[in-house]
């Protein structure tokens, strides 16, 4: 397993032992050692079918792989970061809160659920599957890890939407009491709601 | 699959804290009315068997005359509302520290844009320092500020920029400074408009608390925008060239930047 | 005198006659006492040394806090980090990231890719900012501000340490800083050849990075 460890709660360090791991473009922030950096496209070297459903989706994830023996510090606008292990599980990400993910995990996009019942517009998330860690970005402080059951609905502002797990049943909810809530010209005119069991991460500063 | 904490619910989340381990995020209690700025909460559960929580502008019909009473501030009336309800709230403003703070027959004045939430028992006043609303009377509200707030005590002088607010003592005055003002760049930086904490800071005297914090990124605040906007209409005409003039060298200088 | 970490965002330090304060021009948030802030200009050429400074690019004015009470620091909501100078080596940093230190400290202003032919490119790709910083000397407390706060990276000799520009924020030590440029990770970021540019750092030391690529305005 690689070893990607916090320095301070803003910056991961990875020691790379001649493997590899995918990082958000221009995330790197410092190096020593003999590391390669290479464009992993849009499709996150996922390939041609994952590339061409990102475009045509507008989630996009631009990633870079780094490779050879050395440290690598990694960070973005000083948001902070929370490493995750997977173990064949798979977790929805908002792709722009991707930091790193180890070169085992599998990176793709699935539909997350239709923009208002009228629009039609399908949204679509990033998802990571596999054995293997991650670092999520958080904006504005640490993320809060919230808790989904059948006797616990949430309801969630989508900009404050970091990552989930689990059996969830993700509905967007446009109501005229949201939109009073999100405030004129600004934010989303609708909320994200989840139904199941599983577990909700959002963070305090809204995108 | 490893976490790096275990998840909060209603039943472990608190009734009206910070959300463990997070000075950026509250988690309040909903049981009844509160007021509450727009664009602030990220997340909200609802009470179990509940009918839910409802968000309503100010001017709603349905909210009883006396909570829209409680509000006085024209100006910001459309970037409030009241929720009503029971569950709990969880908010968080641009990532800064929010604290919650009671009030027991007292006022306070505080920066609009850190003020997050209060209850329907305080009531709501424009401050006559531009950007600034007045608490009054007894009950609880939310403020954040830029990293955690610094409480001082008068006498001291403030950039305005880096100003939360104060409780008790009288409003502050302007204070320039006499070397910078009567200085030859303090003369060259007062025809470009140029206003730093350095030349003019609020003299704040007497006894009570002043809250400070880091001053602000530069934003515009649409009330201020608002209030000097109403304030053009009282000039004459040498007064609007004048005005002409400086907003004309401010704009040259931020975008030589 | 020490500066004083208030929070992670605020210092405060006494000022006396004789312990006047630089800080950069906007980063004075509330003072108690009786004290005064003017404009100078330092640099080369010492105090006044306007023009010297203008040809460098250091474009930053400083003010001076003369008199006697206690000041806070702070700018535009960013972090503080308080480094303090024990005099056996200058702290290098970029001016824009300097809120304010002891004014016995002597400062300079040297530019990093000196030497190496890459000035012109330099200037233009970082964002018009240019890699000059500010050489501090002396005893005394130096508060820098960042995105977010600073870590401290060592660098070792024989091990150079490669840094983002946009991440730099300063270095103490014996080290040399010098312009690179990396295909390879031009090709990573893809965003032109101005996120190409990177600082190498050898000798041994240490040098200061942000969270962030966010340069201060």
């Amino acid at each position: 397993m690689q070893s990607f460890r916090l320095n301070g709660s803003r910056v991961l360090e990875v020691e790379l032992r001649g493997d590899a791991v995918r990082a958000a473009s221009g995330a790197m922030i410092a190096y020593t050692g003999d590391v390669a950096f290479k464009s992993a496209g849009m499709g996150g070297g996922d390939g041609i079918r994952a590339a061409i459903k990102r475009r045509a989706t507008g989630e996009s994830v631009s990633l870079m792989r780094c490779s050879g023996k050395g440290t690598v510090w990694f960070a973005k606008d000083a948001m902070e970061i929370v490493v995750i292990d997977l173990a064949g599980d798979t977790l929805k990400v908002e792709s722009e809160q991707l930091l790193v993910v180890s070169d085992s995990l599998r990176t793709d996009v699935a539909f997350a659920g239709l923009r208002g019942a009228s629009s039609g517009q399908g949204l679509f998330t990033t998802t990571v599957t596999g054995s293997g860690p991650l670092a999520l970005l958080s904006a504005g402080g640490p993320p809060i890890a919230l808790e989904v059951s059948p006797q616990y609905p949430l309801v969630v502002d989508p900009q404050a939407f970091v990552a989930s797990r689990g059996q969830l049943n993700q509905t967007f909810v446009t109501d005229v009491s949201w939109r009073n809530l999100v405030g004129e010209g600004s934010g989303e005119a609708f909320s994200l709601r989840f139904d199941g069991t599983g577990v909700v991460y959002i963070q305090p500063e809204e995108r | 699959m490893t976490l790096p904490s275990t998840p909060f619910n209603p039943a472990t989340l608190p009734d009206n804290d910070n959300v463990p381990g997070n000075h950026y995020a509250y988690c309040r209690r909903l049981d009844g009315q509160l007021f509450m700025q727009t664009g602030r909460m990220i997340a909200y559960y609802p009470a179990p068997g509940s009918s839910g929580i409802r968000f309503e502008p100010l001017s709603s019909a349905t909210i009883t005359g006396f909570v829209a009473e409680r509000f006085s501030a024209p100006l910001y009336t459309r970037d409030w509302v009241v929720a009503t309800g029971s569950g709990h709230l969880l908010l968080g403003d641009r990532g800064y520290d929010i604290n919650s703070y009671t009030l027991e027959e007292g006022n306070l004045t505080l920066r609009a844009a850190n003020l997050l939430a209060f209850d329907s028992t305080l009531e709501l006043k424009q401050s006559i320092v531009p950007g600034f609303l007045t608490l009054i009377g007894t009950g609880t509200f939310l403020a954040s500020s830029s990293g955690p707030v610094i409480f001082a005590e008068p006498p001291i002088r403030v950039d305005p920029q880096a100003l939360v607010g104060w409780a008790d003592c009288p409003s502050p005055s302007h204070h320039f400074d006499a070397r910078w003002m009567t200085g030859f760049l303090g003369v060259a930086g007062g025809m470009l408009g140029v206003v730093s904490g350095e030349e003019r800071q609020f003299d704040f005297t007497g006894a009570g608390t002043v809250l400070l914090q880091s001053s602000e990124h530069a934003v515009d605040d649409p009330h201020l925008l608002k209030q000097l906007e109403s304030q053009v209409g009282t000039l004459a005409v040498p007064g609007l060239t004048r005005l002409q003039s400086v907003i004309q060298s401010r704009l040259s200088a931020e975008q030589r930047r | 005198m020490a500066f004083e970490q208030i929070n992670h965002k605020v210092v405060s330090t006494a000022v006396a006659p004789g312990r006047e304060v630089l800080a950069r021009r906007g980063a004075m948030l509330a003072y108690t006492g009786d004290v005064g802030f003017s404009p100078v200009h330092t640099g080369p050429g010492g105090i006044g040394g306007l023009a010297g400074r203008a040809v460098a690019g250091e474009h930053v004015s400083m003010m001076v806090a003369q008199g006697s009470g206690t000041v806070y620091y702070g700018f535009a909501g960013l972090y503080v980090t308080i480094i303090e100078l024990d005099g056996s080596a200058p702290l290098s940093v970029e001016a824009d990231r300097l809120v304010a230190h002891d004014a016995a400290l002597q400062s300079t202003v040297v530019f990093l890719g000196e030497g190496g032919g890459l000035r012109g490119m330099v200037r233009g790709a970082v964002s018009g900012q240019g890699l000059f910083t500010t050489q501090l000397h002396g005893v005394g407390s130096v508060a820098v501000m960042s995105h977010g706060g600073t870590i401290a990276l060592p660098v070792r000799s024989g091990e150079p340490t490669t840094v983002d520009p946009q991440a730099y924020v300063g270095h103490v030590g014996n080290v040399e800083a010098k312009v690179s440029l990396n295909a390879s990770w031009r090709d990573a970021v893809g965003r032109g050849s101005g996120e190409a540019v990177q600082l190498k750092m050898s000798g041994s030391g240490t040098v200061y990075v942000q969270a962030s690529e966010q340069k201060i305005r």
